[in-house]
């Protein structure tokens, strides 16, 4: 059996974490990586790994109801502003601008941010059990919207678009993680964090996946009427589906502005839903890694297009004449979804099934 | 299979792509010239310097470049503030060095996060900003400014920013602005009542708050109507308007939305009025079909005088741009900004200390500004905390004019007896 690690013979190894030895090198090496970088690399980039957890976070969850369970939605955003808001509420200062209660525990806000989103979820989750399709994005845009115009204009809470707001000031039974002292800077702090939060939301999700939830919401995915036919109860794990992702969002949307500083309520309009769509679209709809993969090109594509410049003398770094940097920066990030949807549909994570089918033929790879 | 190649990913895009090492922090140094110095200067010549002979000081501008709200009055300021250091350069410099405003250029997109993005990767190459647009974005990186003694020229006129040690704010803000148009019109049109119709924010609440304070003191009734951007959505302001009359309406809107309000109540026979705060107003809504309505109601405070106005400051900027620009004045505004900059980076090198800290404190102890004519006597006082701000603002008929180069002055440089005595203890849009 050790040299056919992909013939399965019981259900036990069909569904076990990691699918061959192979992999979970890959993971352990990965880890080891991941846990060396607050000691390698400069805060600004460690703050900009720790935003890629943090996104990461959130396309996992999108990944689940969208991926998963085949809802398509583009409500996202509406989701990780309600865990956005509940966690700056809670943690906020209770003598600033704007409402606060002085609780900057993390195991308080952060769970709390993910439930509050996960039950406003579960109230969308009756739309989604009639629609479906774009019907079904069409309602769910609907809620950025919704979401938008009360944020906008719930100025008590959100400060108001161009005032904002600070975002929850984290610290962990009473150490605090938002300043830097004699070991640690407040980046390597919070980066620490935020790929800790991202194995367990991983893991959690790897775990769904290969539950009795994941089969019925794979089942639904690929055909509901199949599904409800031989007994999934379509009606409940659509709740489950849209519960689960809408708390991976609050807990994101929670955790994305901490390292910024500061957030307007303008940030969570309908484009950065589709970002998350892109994100699993790019990574590779329905896998746990795809999504990371995702949320990690799509964080760092700003950084690396800002470096082109340099490499390309006839673009021009004045604002004032075409083409420019700073054009090719907002222009780049559309033409990479068409390219990938066009020639890579699978994602980053088609690429990589190439790679090693390429390797795994090697020296016959065609 | 699964989180490693993300992570691994992750690892070889900043390892290789970004080649950021730590432990490479910059150390107190000192030239040869006994000047200290560290983070953001170096003894190289300026990437586009022609004097080979002079170190660089480097100078980081974050702005709104393309999509942001903002990016038509941005992209000029940010040119002339380009243009602005290089006439520095061609003047010789500061203490043997060039000052470089062009290598580190981002764009913030008007989002707070992007702004703390690109600002996290610059902040280690540049001595200060010469420019940090926009309220909710410069908030973003505020404490780390503070906390690593970074020195900005905001593009904004909050009041918020006449507490920060790090901002050089120049000119009247929002709130004493409007402050000096009620005044203004309380001996012109002797109004019974204002109307503040303005956008949420900093911009919109800070004049709002100025007008309240200004009507309270002299008796008027105040109302206070919040608007939203955008041409469509400005039907409620406009019938409270025509509902509830107003003498006067102060309005901070975008230029657009100006348009559709003015336009839209003298259409419905309003004949009171307006007075908008500088940001409210474009040349271009003179093509507009308000435009009858804007020459007949509208006036317009401003912090500075325009483009083309007779001044040695301004004479310097139009030979800077050339003759090919169209007037515009971002461009103005750019020029105007980057003075305190220029005085404080001067200061701090006769005190022999260019590090950030020395500049934050020479920043702090000017108190005044050589603004060549820009701006009157007594503006620039740093050391004057929020007691030192400079108050005085003007007031023009922009719509009677042609737009560019023929704009009627109402008013010249003045403050209003409530902008005056008025004691600023905390940012004014917290008192609306």
């Amino acid at each position: 059996m050790r040299k056919r690690p992909l013939l399965h013979t019981a259900y036990s190894q069909d569904f076990a974490l990691f699918g061959t030895a192979v992999q979970r090198t890959f993971v352990l090496v990965g880890l080891l990586v991941a846990l060396a970088m607050p000691f390698l690399v400069q805060d600004d980039v460690l703050q900009l790994l720790g935003l890629a957890c943090v996104t990461a976070l959130g396309a996992l969850g999108l990944n689940i109801v969208t991926g998963l369970a085949g809802q398509v939605s583009l409500g996202h955003a509406f989701f990780l502003a309600i865990g956005a808001y509940t966690a700056a509420a809670l943690a906020g200062d209770p003598d600033g601008r704007t409402i606060g209660f002085g609780v900057t525990e993390i195991l308080v806000w952060l769970p709390a941010a993910g439930l509050v989103a996960a039950l406003a979820g579960m109230l969308v989750a009756p739309l989604a059990t009639r629609l479906r399709g774009l019907y079904l994005a069409v309602v769910t845009l609907g809620l950025v919207f919704i979401g938008g115009h009360v944020i906008n204009g719930w100025s008590e809470l959100t400060g108001g678009p161009g005032v904002g707001r600070q975002p929850p000031a984290p610290s962990l039974l009473g150490l605090d993680l938002n300043t830097s002292d004699a070991f640690l800077t407040r980046d390597q702090k919070l980066y620490l964090l935020m790929l800790v939060l991202l194995l367990i939301g991983a893991l959690a999700a790897r775990n769904l996946a290969r539950s009795r939830v994941g089969r019925a919401l794979t089942a639904i995915r690929d055909r509901d009427i199949a599904a409800g036919v031989i007994g999934v109860n379509l009606a409940r794990y659509k709740t489950v589906a849209f519960g689960v992702s809408s708390f991976y969002a609050g807990c994101a949307g929670a955790l994305l502005y901490v390292g910024a500083g500061y957030f307007d309520p303008t940030s969570f309009d309908l484009l950065l839903s589709v970002q998350y769509i892109a994100m699993i679209l790019i990574g590779g709809a329905g896998t746990v890694s795809g999504a990371i993969l995702g949320a990690f090109l799509i964080t760092l594509l700003p950084r690396l297009t800002r470096e082109i410049p340099s490499l390309l003398p006839f673009i021009s770094s004045s604002p004032a004449e075409s083409p420019n940097a700073y054009q090719l920066e907002t222009v780049l990030y559309g033409v990479l979804i068409v390219v990938f949807l066009i020639f890579e549909p699978r994602g980053l994570f088609g690429i990589w099934i190439r790679l090693r089918n390429y390797w795994k033929a090697w020296p016959f790879s065609y | 299979m699964k989180r490693s190649i993300a992570l691994t990913l992750a690892a070889v895009l900043a390892a290789a792509g970004l080649s950021a090492c730590r432990g490479a922090d910059n150390t107190d140094a000192q030239n040869a010239g006994g000047t200290k110095t560290d983070v953001g200067i170096t003894k190289e010549p300026c990437p586009k310097s022609e004097h080979k002979d002079r170190g660089c000081i480097y100078l980081g501008i974050i702005s709104d470049l393309t999509v942001g709200p903002f990016h038509a009055l941005a992209v000029p300021i940010t040119e002339a503030q380009k243009k602005f250091w290089q006439r520095v350069n061609a003047q010789g410099g500061i203490g043997g060095y060039d000052i470089d405003a062009e290598t580190y250029v981002r764009d913030n997109k008007y989002n707070p996060q992007t702004h703390n993005e690109v600002y996290q990767e610059i902040k280690g190459k540049v001595l200060a900003l010469a420019q940090s647009l926009g309220s909710p974005t410069t908030a973003a990186i505020l404490p780390d400014m503070k906390q690593n003694n970074v020195l900005a020229t905001p593009a904004a006129w909050t009041s918020a920013y006449a507490f920060e040690d790090n901002i050089l704010e120049s000119g009247a803000n929002y709130c004493f602005e409007s402050m000096n148009a009620v005044d203004y019109a309380k001996d012109a049109f002797k109004p019974k009542s204002v109307m503040a119709v303005h956008l949420a924010g900093d911009y919109g609440d800070d004049a709002a708050a100025g007008t309240k304070i200004a009507a309270e003191k002299n008796g008027i009734t105040f109302i206070d109507v919040k608007t939203d951007s955008g041409t469509d959505k400005q039907a409620g302001a406009i019938s409270a308007i025509v509902s509830q009359k107003p003498d006067l309406v102060i309005i901070t809107t975008g230029p657009a939305d100006t348009a559709a309000v003015v336009g839209g109540a003298a259409q419905r026979g309003y004949t009171g009025k307006f007075i908008g705060t500088s940001p409210s107003w474009n040349p271009g809504l003179l093509q507009s079909p308000a435009a009858p309505a804007l020459k007949a109601l509208y006036l317009q405070t401003a912090p500075w005088k325009t483009f083309s106005t007779d001044s040695p400051g301004h004479k310097a900027m139009r030979e800077a741009l050339g003759s090919s620009v169209t007037p515009n004045d971002g461009y103005t505004s750019g020029w105007v900004w980057s003075y305190p900059l220029l005085a404080a980076l001067k200061k701090a090198q006769a005190d022999g200390d260019l590090t950030r800290a020395g500049l934050v404190k020479a920043a702090k102890s000017l108190t005044k500004v050589d603004y060549e004519g820009m701006l009157p006597d007594g503006a620039g006082n740093f050391a004057g905390g929020p007691d030192g701000q400079f108050r005085q603002s003007l007031l023009y008929s922009p719509a009677t004019g042609n737009g560019t180069t023929d704009v009627p002055l109402v008013k010249d440089y003045f403050v209003g007896p409530t902008a005056k005595d008025y004691k600023l203890d905390k940012p004014c849009y917290e008192k609306l």
